[in-house]
C-alpha cells in the first residue's frame, strides 16, 4: 500500500493555517475562503509566499506574485500546480 | 582564475570600423562609468575599445543626474560610522580629487560655451521640513568635514544667492563647502562621446542581447540584432541592466542583486528673480537623497531627486514624484520657481545593490569585468573607477579597495536592531517630509511604534539575520517580488559562516538613537 501523500490543496492548507494563527480553525477554513478577510496582511501573505515555494520547491511567476494569487486556498493551489507543470 | 590583458594583436581597425567583429575591449553601458572608463582606455592607449549603448541612455542613471561633486554634502549618520562605510566614503573623497583632471581633458569637447563645471561651491541647508534626520545628517556633514580638515563655514541662509524659500519653510541654519559643486551631465557625455570619437573609439548606438562565452569564460557579445563581437574582455558598466546581463552566462544564486532606485528630477529655465550659483541642498532625507538645486548655466537649474526601488525598470515618472518635486522646490528652495519653463523631465534608474556598496571586479568567468552598483554617485565616482578598473584591465594593481569585488558576501555594516531603528528613523522623516497628517492626538511616538512594528513583522516574514538599509527594507516590505529577491539571496549564505562579520566591516552597536 502507497505511502499517503497529502495532496497540494491539503499542505497550502496547512502552511495557511499556520501562517494567518488559524490553529483549532483549520477544518473550518473552506477552499475558497477569502484570506485576505481572515486576516492576512501584505506582511503574512509574504512569508506565505515564500513558505509556498520553499515548501514545493517552485518558484512563483513572476506575474503570478500578487494579491488575487493569494486569496484562497484554491488559488494557492492553482498557481502551485501551474508551477509544477 | 586567470583573466586577459589586452593584446594588441587582436586590434581592429577603429577608423571607419563602424561594426567590428572584434575588440580589445567591449563596454557594455555609455553612462559615466563606461565611458569614463573608455577615455582612460584610449588615453592609454592600450587596444581597441568598443562601447555599446543606446545613444538616447534611456532609463539610465547617468542621463538623469544632478552630477553634484559632493562627497561631504551626502554624508549622513551612517557613512562614518563603519569600517566598511568610511571605506566607501573615502571612495568618494578620493574620487573629487579626479574631476580637475577630468574636465581639463573635456574641456576642448565640450559641445557649447557654457561651461561644463556649473558651479564650484554648496550651500547645505537645515529647515524643519525634514524631521529629525534632517538634523543628525546635518551634524554628520560638519562632523566629516572636521574630520577631513575640510572647509566650510556656517552662514546666514538669506545670504545664500538664489535662496528664496516659503516662509513657513525657511532654513534655520546653513553652511557654505567652497570646494563641492557640480558639473552639467549631460554636457560632460556629449563631451565624453566627441573625444571618444576624436581618440578613436567605437560608440554602438544599440544594446547588447547577451555575453557570448561560458560560466568560466566570457568571449564577446550578442548585439540586439545578432551582430557578434568578439573581446578580450567584456566590461559590463550598464547600470540597473548590468545584473541581468552577467546573468546570461553566469546564473548564480549569490549574486548580489541589483534594484532598480527609479528617480525623477526637472530641468527648469529661470523666467526671473535671482538665479542660484551654487549647489543649495538639504541633507540627504528618508530613502532619498534629499532636495537640490544644481545650476546647470544658459539660465538652467536642474531641481532633483526623488528615489524609490521599483520592480521593473523604465523610464515613467510618478505624478506623486512630480507633485513632491515640483511643491518641494517652490516651498524649500524658491518660491519663484512656480513660474519657471520646465526644459526637461529627467527620470533613470540608480543601480542599488543589496549591501548598498558598489560591484567593481573581475566576474569568475575570466574575460568579464563588472562595474555598478553605485547608486546616487556613479556619475562622481566614474573618473576615479576608470582608473582603477584600467589597471585591473591591464593587469596591475588597482587603486580601490578590494571589498568592493562583486562575488562578495553582503557588507554588512549594521545589526538587526540598527536597521529597524534606521528604518523607523526614515520613515518618520518621510513621513513629515512628505506632510503627512495624522488625527491630532496621535502622536510621534506612535508613529513610531507603528513603523517599528512593520519592520520587525517584515524581518520575521522574510526570516532573514541581515541588516538591511532602510530602503532595501522599505522595498522589501512593499511588494512580493522585491521581497523573494531579498530573501532568496540572504538565504543562501544562511550557515555559510559569518555573513554579518565580514572582514573589514564593523557593526555599530545596535542601540537606538
Amino acid at each position: 500500500m502507497p505511502a499517503y501523500q497529502p495532496s497540494v490543496a491539503d499542505t497550502v492548507r496547512s502552511l495557511v493555517t499556520k501562517q494567518l494563527n488559524l490553529n483549532g480553525y483549520s477544518q473550518d477554513l473552506r477552499p475558497d475562503d477569502n484570506l485576505w478577510s481572515l486576516g492576512m496582511t501584505s506582511l503574512t501573505c509574504l512569508g506565505l509566499m515564500l513558505s509556498i515555494e520553499d515548501t514545493f520547491e517552485i518558484e512563483l511567476p513572476e506575474e503570478a506574485l500578487k494579491e488575487a494569487t493569494f486569496r484562497s486556498i484554491n488559488t494557492i493551489s492553482a498557481a502551485v500546480e501551474s508551477s509544477r507543470k | 582564475m586567470s583573466n586577459p590583458t589586452m593584446r594588441s594583436s587582436d586590434l581592429v581597425s577603429a577608423a571607419g570600423a563602424k561594426r567590428p567583429t572584434k575588440a580589445d575591449v567591449v563596454i557594455i553601458g555609455n553612462g559615466a562609468l563606461g565611458m569614463f572608463l573608455a577615455d582612460e582606455l584610449i588615453e592609454r592607449q592600450v587596444g581597441s575599445v568598443v562601447v555599446v549603448g543606446p545613444s538616447n541612455r534611456d532609463t539610465g542613471a547617468s542621463q538623469a543626474a544632478g552630477a553634484m561633486l559632493g562627497c561631504f554634502g551626502e554624508t549622513t549618520t551612517e557613512s562614518l560610522r563603519t569600517d566598511a562605510a568610511r571605506t566607501r566614503f573615502e571612495l568618494g573623497i578620493s574620487a573629487h580629487d579626479k574631476w580637475p583632471e577630468a574636465l581639463r581633458r573635456l574641456d576642448e569637447f565640450k559641445p557649447s560655451d557654457r561651461p561644463l563645471q556649473t558651479t564650484t561651491e554648496s550651500h547645505i541647508i537645515l529647515n524643519s521640513v525634514g524631521a529629525e534626520l534632517d538634523t543628525v545628517n546635518f551634524a554628520a556633514i560638519i562632523d566629516a568635514l572636521d574630520q577631513y580638515d575640510k572647509p566650510w563655514k556656517e552662514v546666514d541662509p538669506t545670504d545664500i544667492p538664489g535662496y528664496n524659500p516659503r516662509t513657513e519653510s525657511r532654513a534655520l541654519r546653513a553652511i557654505h563647502l567652497p570646494t563641492e559643486g557640480a558639473v552639467d551631465a549631460r554636457g560632460v557625455l556629449a563631451s565624453l562621446e566627441r573625444r571618444l570619437r576624436h581618440g578613436g573609439a567605437i560608440l554602438l548606438d544599440q544594446t547588447v542581447r547577451r555575453l557570448v562565452g561560458s560560466d568560466e569564460a566570457v568571449t564577446g557579445v550578442e548585439l540586439d540584432d545578432g551582430h557578434l563581437i568578439e573581446a578580450g574582455a567584456v566590461v559590463v558598466a550598464a547600470g540597473i541592466h548590468s545584473e541581468s546581463l552577467v546573468r546570461t552566462v553566469f546564473d548564480v544564486p549569490d549574486l548580489m542583486p541589483t534594484f532598480p532606485g527609479l528617480g525623477f528630477a526637472m530641468i527648469a529655465k529661470r523666467t526671473g528673480g535671482e538665479p542660484f550659483t551654487s549647489v543649495v541642498r538639504t541633507p540627504n532625507r528618508g530613502f532619498a537623497c534629499g532636495l537640490h538645486v544644481v545650476p546647470q548655466g544658459g539660465g538652467l537649474e536642474y531641481y532633483g531627486a526623488t528615489n524609490r526601488l521599483v520592480n521593473t525598470i523604465s523610464s515613467v515618472t510618478w505624478m506623486a514624484d512630480v507633485r513632491f518635486l515640483a511643491q518641494y522646490s517652490m516651498q524649500q528652495l524658491d518660491e519663484r520657481a512656480a513660474i519657471h519653463e520646465v526644459t526637461k523631465w529627467c527620470s533613470g534608474n540608480r543601480p542599488v545593490t543589496l549591501d548598498g556598496f558598489p560591484l567593481v571586479g573581475w566576474m569568475p568567468p575570466s574575460g568579464l569585468y563588472l562595474m555598478t552598483g553605485t547608486y546616487r554617485d556613479g556619475f562622481h565616482c566614474a573618473p576615479l573607477l576608470a582608473e582603477h578598473v584600467a589597471n585591473e584591465l591591464q593587469g596591475k594593481s588597482g587603486i580601490i579597495d578590494s571589498i568592493f569585488q562583486p562575488m562578495r558576501k553582503p557588507v554588512a555594516t549594521r545589526t538587526m536592531e540598527w536597521s529597524i531603528d534606521e528604518y523607523v528613523t526614515h520613515s518618520l522623516a518621510a513621513w513629515f517630509e512628505t506632510g503627512a497628517q495624522a488625527a491630532p492626538q496621535m502622536t510621534t511616538s506612535q508613529l513610531t511604534d507603528y513603523y517599528r512594528n512593520m519592520a520587525v513583522q517584515t524581518y520575521e516574514q522574510l526570516g532573514v539575520d541581515y541588516g538591511l538599509g532602510p530602503d532595501i527594507l522599505w522595498y522589501a516590505q512593499g511588494n512580493l517580488h522585491g521581497a523573494r529577491r531579498v530573501a532568496r539571496f540572504l538565504r543562501t549564505f544562511k550557515g555559510d559562516g559569518d555573513v554579518a562579520q565580514p572582514a573589514g566591516a564593523t557593526t555599530g552597536t545596535g542601540g537606538t538613537r
